[in-house]
C-alpha cells in the first residue's frame, strides 16, 4: 500500500528509508564493534609513578598518625568510589586476599596489618571487575597525584590520604616491600588488578596507588 | 605511638578479629595487633616514638621525638632491654630527632621503657618497646600481587550486543526493500 504511494511520490520516502538504513547500519556496526571490543580498564602513565626520593612528601605535608581504628568505608572522590571495607586475611600462599567478587562495590582491606591513619603501612584491595563487568575500583588507574582517598573509621573519624603515585607492576615483578612493606608514617596502598589482560593469564599485574595521611576529620 | 602497656585489653580486642587475622595473631599473643577497642592517642606532641613498638630480640629499633626542638640532640637510654645508650640526632625530616639502637639476641620478652633526654632542654621522654619471640605476628606482610579481576570489563557487554543485532536487522531490512524497489524500477 506505501509503495504505491512510494511510487508516485518518487524521492522522498526512499530517502528516508535509506537514510534510516545507513543509520543503522553505522549504529550497528559500531555498537558491535563497540560492545564486543575490549574495554580495558585505565592504567596509570608513567607521570604518575614515583619520581625518586624526594618526591615523597612532594604532595601534601603528612599529618600525625591516628591510634588505631578499623576502617569501615573507603571514598575516593575523584573517580566516584564509594564503598564498604571487609577484611581481608591472606591466602595459603601468602598473598593478599580479596573481597568475594560477586559484590561489585565492596573493598577490603588487610585486617592483620596497619588499620589507615595509624604509623605504617595500611593495605586497601578491591575487584577492578568481575564476571559481570567493571567493579569498585575500575577507574583505580585514572588516579592522579595529589588526589585524595578518604577513610572512614570506626572510631567515627575519617583519615584523608594524598595520593603520591600511582604505578602498575607485573605480578612477576612485584615489589612486595615497596608495597607492603612498614612505613615510619601513616601510608596506604590501594590495590587493584591491571597492567594488560590476556584470556590466558587474565590480569598481568596490579595497581598500585600510593598514598599517605594528610590530614583527618 | 603508646599502646603496648595494654596487653589485656588488646588481647581481648583480638576477639573481633576474625579468619586469617586471627590465626595470624594468635601465633603471637604478646604482639597482639593495636587495641581497636581502647583509647589510644596519637604521639603527642613531646613524647618519644619508639618503632616497631613490637620486636623480636635482636632487632634493630628506631626512636624518634619532636620534643627536642631544630637542630638538638637527645641522649637515648635503652638500657631496660639492655641496648644501652644511644644518642638521637636532629633529621631533615621536620623537627624530629631520630636514634637506633638494637636489642640484644638474649633480650626477654617484655615490656621496656625507652627514654630520652634533650641535650639542649634537658627534657625527659618515654616510650615503651615491646619484645616478643613473634614479633611478625603483627607485621606480616602480604606477598606477591593480587587477583582483583577477571578480565568481566572487557567482555562483551549483552545490552550493547542487542542493540548492535537489532540496529543490523534494521538496516538489512532497509537495504533488502531498497533493493527490492530498485529492481522492480520503483524510482530509484
Amino acid at each position: 500500500m506505501t509503495r504505491r504511494r512510494f511510487r508516485r511520490a518518487g524521492g522522498p520516502g526512499n530517502a528516508v528509508t535509506a537514510a534510516v538504513t545507513v543509520a543503522a547500519l553505522c549504529a550497528g556496526t559500531w555498537l558491535l564493534s563497540d560492545g564486543t571490543g575490549a574495554h580495558p580498564p585505565p592504567q596509570p602513565s608513567a607521570a604518575q609513578a614515583h619520581t625518586g626520593a624526594g618526591d615523597r612528601s612532594a604532595v601534601g605535608s603528612p599529618a600525625p598518625a591516628l591510634p588505631p581504628s578499623p576502617p569501615v568505608r573507603v571514598r575516593i572522590p575523584a573517580i566516584d568510589v564509594d564503598a564498604p571495607l571487609t577484611g581481608l586475611g591472606l591466602t595459603s600462599t601468602g598473598s593478599l586476599d580479596v573481597p568475594p567478587a560477586d559484590d561489585e562495590n565492596l573493598a577490603g582491606w588487610y585486617e592483620a596489618g596497619t588499620t589507615p591513619g595509624e604509623r605504617g603501612t595500611a593495605i586497601v584491595a578491591g575487584h577492578v571487575d568481575n564476571a559481570d563487568g567493571p567493579a569498585v575500583f575500575y577507574a583505580l588507574g585514572a588516579l592522579r597525584k595529589g588526589s585524595t582517598v578518604e577513610v572512614d573509621r570506626r572510631d567515627g573519624g575519617v583519615a584523608v590520604f594524598t595520593v603520591d603515585a600511582v604505578e602498575v607492576y607485573d605480578a612477576a615483578a612485584f615489589p612486595d616491600r615497596k608495597v607492603y612493606g612498614a612505613a615510619a608514617r601513616p601510608e596506604l596502598r590501594v590495590i587493584t588488578c591491571g597492567g594488560g589482560w590476556s584470556p590466558t593469564t587474565g590480569y598481568r599485574g596490579n595497581v598500585v596507588v600510593y598514598a599517605h595521611l594528610t590530614g583527618s576529620r | 605511638m603508646r599502646r603496648t602497656a595494654r596487653l589485656l585489653t588488646g588481647t581481648a580486642g583480638l576477639t573481633g578479629l576474625t579468619g586469617a587475622a586471627l590465626a595470624v595473631a594468635t601465633a603471637g599473643l604478646l604482639a597482639a595487633p593495636p587495641a581497636y577497642a581502647v583509647e589510644s592517642r596519637g604521639p603527642s606532641a613531646g613524647s618519644l616514638e619508639v618503632y616497631p613498638s613490637s620486636v623480636a630480640p635482636g632487632s634493630q629499633v628506631t626512636v624518634n621525638t619532636d620534643a627536642c626542638g631544630d637542630d638538638d640532640t637527645a641522649a637515648g637510654d635503652a638500657s631496660a632491654v639492655g641496648a644501652g645508650r644511644f644518642t638521637l640526632a636532629p633529621s631533615t625530616h621536620e623537627r624530629d630527632a631520630i636514634g637506633q639502637f638494637q636489642v640484644p639476641p638474649g633480650a626477654q620478652p617484655g615490656r621496656y621503657e625507652i627514654v630520652a633526654t634533650c641535650a639542649g632542654s634537658g627534657r625527659r621522654m618515654a616510650g615503651d618497646l615491646l619484645v616478643t619471640l613473634t614479633p611478625e605476628a603483627q607485621l606480616v606482610h602480604p606477598r606477591g600481587s593480587v587477583k582483583t579481576g577477571v578480565g568481566g570489563a572487557l567482555g562483551t557487554d549483552p545490552v550493547q550486543t542487542a542493540a548492535g543485532v537489532t540496529a543490523l536487522a534494521v538496516a538489512a531490512a532497509g537495504g533488502t526493500w531498497l533493493l527490492h524497489r530498485r529492481a522492480r524500477g520503483d524510482g530509484i
